[in-house]
């Protein structure tokens, strides 16, 4: 086979260093890309695309021997991924913003930035892996990213490649060290990459419009429809959500729904933080279906352990059905459909169903 | 092999400025200050370097001649040299720098920083065709003017500027006149006394010499207050002198000058010949002015696409362009000099800047128009999809 030309999306962490170095070992010619995802060069926090991490990938592929360049996708980025992850929490759900990325940035405009380029492939440093056409589960299931890439459709599985994705994070390490990356011990990046300091309420209100309704603040219930007490605004909750609500009270409370129409935040005990299934919608399928039901293992958030379901598909909704009850299943985030290591499907939890 | 079109970034040293260095950098280590014979000769080859150099400008005499880091250090020392020394010698009565919209960074950001410290600083606009509106320059100068600058061509468009036209304006007002001419040397002949100016900025690596050496004419009798402080260069420059590059620089002036008209008509040449091509493509503009451009530069906008984009897809291709001046690396943001010619924003941001220089041939030229249309066409289809 000839040499084939591999666009590899560098965040500037160790999982992407490996990846573009295996790419590169294995004969094909490797194009390092980091995306600069902030029209403010200047942030000071640890974001994808920042200066300190474009630094860092650009001396790995140096170190590697590759090509690299920046890419400027602000404007994107703020428009698919920033814009959709205020109006969630503004609209009182929780939106999974790398989800987004993954099917606009890294595997939508780069993918065709890919094909501008001549590019064969575009490998990125997500822990899942690719077997004909299909998504699978990475080989470390503690590391498996799958879940954001559930939306990937068959163009960009056929062209995406996660060199990773068979290898277990200390042998990704490992390698990194035996290669002299200087990535190879940076630490794993675990919040949102443009949110600094884990504020979401700090970022959304300062990046929402001014009495957004999502800010403003309202009554905590019960089901009942009990007053508890008040909320700062939907955006500062995520259903399963214990602390910060300032209830004082025998038993500990959870956010057991956000209802946006009331401006209310609903709480509940433990045991009303569980649901038997779930409402999905945005559905996409690794293959074609519009209806039927089928058995499946559901996974609601990163690192759940997926939860034996059967989903009725009524087009573009589908309803699933928890063989036990799962907690705190909260609308915005994904719910990816799994049959063993396979993604077969997946979307957004629009509501959780008692 | 790579096609190299970005002459107005940096230039490929040639290999007798190489040779000439060698020397320099093993045995004739000796401080060009010291008293001994290992310094003497050291001392002896700058000097060379310095008649060299003086030559190419048409200095009256090569100690006017002060040797810097580069084309930014050689500004710097230009304008707030003069700058500080005429508001002291005038106890503060000119204080004004007047300069343009469309200088290279190292003045820009120059003359916000001497702002800060108390200057007046005036930015004359330009026309759309890049060439800077000389009445609104010459309505800023007064009686408070110290000093003025403008280059003597655009490193993005390359536009010539009437810099003659200005210096006279400015000694009229009792001013100093300073031109970056970084981007013109060995492009075109430069003759200090016939555009009359008092300091006049160049760079050794974009003449083929390396990186990290340039000079600043000083007109005989100008006082300059020093930015690095030291006795070296008559104590207008500190810091012991770089003999290698300043004599790889001395031999790069030398071999320009000999070349120069040749060099201009080949430029040219292979400049119309790509502006030919380039313009036969559909949705492709060439900015600046037609004619009153360095023979070596054209400077195009391609609607519809990312100017960084494409040029990641030509060096892709191994042809080597570049989009904004090579300070400005990943950001799509347009160019602080097409934005003062009213070019807006979206037809900025998807230009390429092409420079020919010593080296390039037909073959380059051929091979970028080659692969440009094709690479357009791709990118053009991505940015409609996004």
């Amino acid at each position: 086979m000839s040499r084939r030309r591999v666009l590899v999306a560098m965040s500037g962490g160790v999982d992407s260093s490996v990846a573009a170095a295996m790419v590169h070992e294995r004969g094909d010619e490797a194009v390092g890309v980091t995306m600069k995802l902030l029209a403010r060069a200047e942030t000071g926090f640890g974001c994808c695309g920042s200066p300190a991490d474009v630094d860092d990938a650009k001396r790995v592929a140096e170190r590697i021997g590759i090509a690299h360049y920046v890419s400027d996708m602000a404007e994107i980025f703020a428009s698919k991924v920033i814009r959709p992850y205020l109006d969630a929490y503004l609209g009182g759900t929780t939106p999974n913003p790398c989800v987004e990325c993954n099917r606009s940035l890294k595997f939508g405009h780069m993918l065709a930035l890919s094909a501008a380029w001549n590019c064969d492939a575009v490998a990125t440093g997500h822990y899942a892996r690719v077997a004909n056409g299909r998504l699978l589960k990475s080989l470390d299931q503690n590391k498996d990213q799958s879940y954001f890439l559930y939306s990937l459709d068959a163009k960009a599985l056929a062209k995406a490649e996660f060199p990773v994705g068979s290898m277990t994070k200390d042998a990704v390490r490992e390698k990194a060290r035996a290669l002299g990356l200087k990535t190879a011990d940076k630490p794993e990046s675990m919040e949102t990459c443009f949110v600094p300091n884990r504020d979401v309420r700090g970022f959304v209100e300062a990046n929402a419009e001014p009495g957004s309704a999502g800010l403003a603040p309202g009554p905590i219930r019960d089901r009942s429809g009990k007053e508890l007490g008040r909320h700062t605004g939907l955006a500062s909750y995520t259903v399963g959500q214990r602390s910060g609500l300032g209830l004082s009270g025998p038993e500990p409370r959870y956010v057991v729904r956000l209802d946006a129409a009331e401006n209310a935040v609903i709480v509940g005990g433990t045991d009303e933080v569980w649901s038997k299934g779930i409402t999905v919608g945005a559905l996409t399928w690794n293959g074609e279906r519009n209806g039927g039901t089928l058995r499946a293992e559901v996974r609601i958030r990163h690192r759940h352990t997926p939860a034996g379901a059967s989903i009725e598909v009524n087009g573009e909704t589908a309803t699933v059905r928890f063989d036990e009850p799962q907690r705190a299943a909260a609308p915005g985030q994904a719910a990816v459909f799994y049959t063993g290591d396979e993604v077969i499907g997946g979307g957004t939890i629009l509501r959780g169903d008692a | 092999m790579t096609s190299y079109l970005d002459h107005n970034a940096t230039t490929p040293v040639r290999p007798e400025v190489v040779d000439a260095m060698v020397p320099w950098l093993r045995d004739g280590y000796g401080n060009p200050n010291s008293v001994y014979s290992l310094g003497q000769r050291a001392r002896a080859a700058i000097e060379r370097a310095r008649e060299q150099a003086a030559s190419l400008l048409g200095a009256s005499d090569a100690s006017e001649i002060v040797f810097t880091s580069g084309g930014s250090e050689s500004d710097v020392l230009a304008i707030a040299g003069a700058a500080w020394q005429v508001h002291d010698e005038t106890k503060g009565k000119r204080k004004t720098i007047v300069t343009t919209k469309i200088e290279h960074d190292a003045i820009r950001l120059l003359g916000a920083q001497l702002r800060r410290r108390g200057l007046t600083v005036l930015e004359a606009g330009c026309a759309a065709d890049g060439i800077v509106d000389a009445a609104e320059l010459k309505s800023m100068l007064d009686d408070a003017t110290a000093v003025v600058s403008v280059m003597h061509s655009n490193n993005e468009t390359g536009v010539l500027q009437p810099v003659a036209e200005f210096a006279a304006a400015a000694r009229a007002a009792g001013a100093l006149f300073h031109t970056d001419a970084v981007q013109s040397l060995g492009k075109l002949p430069i003759d200090v006394k016939a555009l009359g100016v008092d300091l006049l900025a160049v760079s050794g690596h974009k003449v083929n010499a390396p990186k990290g050496v340039g000079a600043l004419w000083i007109k005989r009798g100008t006082r300059l207050s020093p930015v690095v402080t030291g006795h070296q260069e008559k104590n207008r420059r500190g810091g012991t002198e770089n003999t290698a590059s300043i004599v790889g620089f001395g031999l790069a002036c030398e071999l320009a000058g000999r070349e120069l008209s040749h060099a201009g008509s080949h430029a040219l040449a292979l400049r119309k010949k790509l502006e030919a091509g380039v313009l036969r493509i559909k949705g492709a503009r060439l900015n600046g002015h037609p004619d009153l451009r360095l023979p070596n530069t054209a400077h195009f906008s391609f609607d519809g696409v990312d100017g960084h984009h494409l040029v990641v897809a030509l060096d892709l291709e191994n042809v080597c362009v570049s989009s904004g001046p090579a300070c400005s690396s990943g950001a799509s943001t347009p160019s602080h000099v097409l934005t003062a010619m009213g070019i807006p924003a979206a037809q900025a941001t998807g230009s390429i800047r092409v420079s020919v220089g010593w080296g390039s041939n037909d073959a380059d030229a051929d091979r970028f128009l080659a692969v440009l249309p094709k690479a357009l066409e791709k990118l053009r289809a991505v940015e409609a999809a996004a």
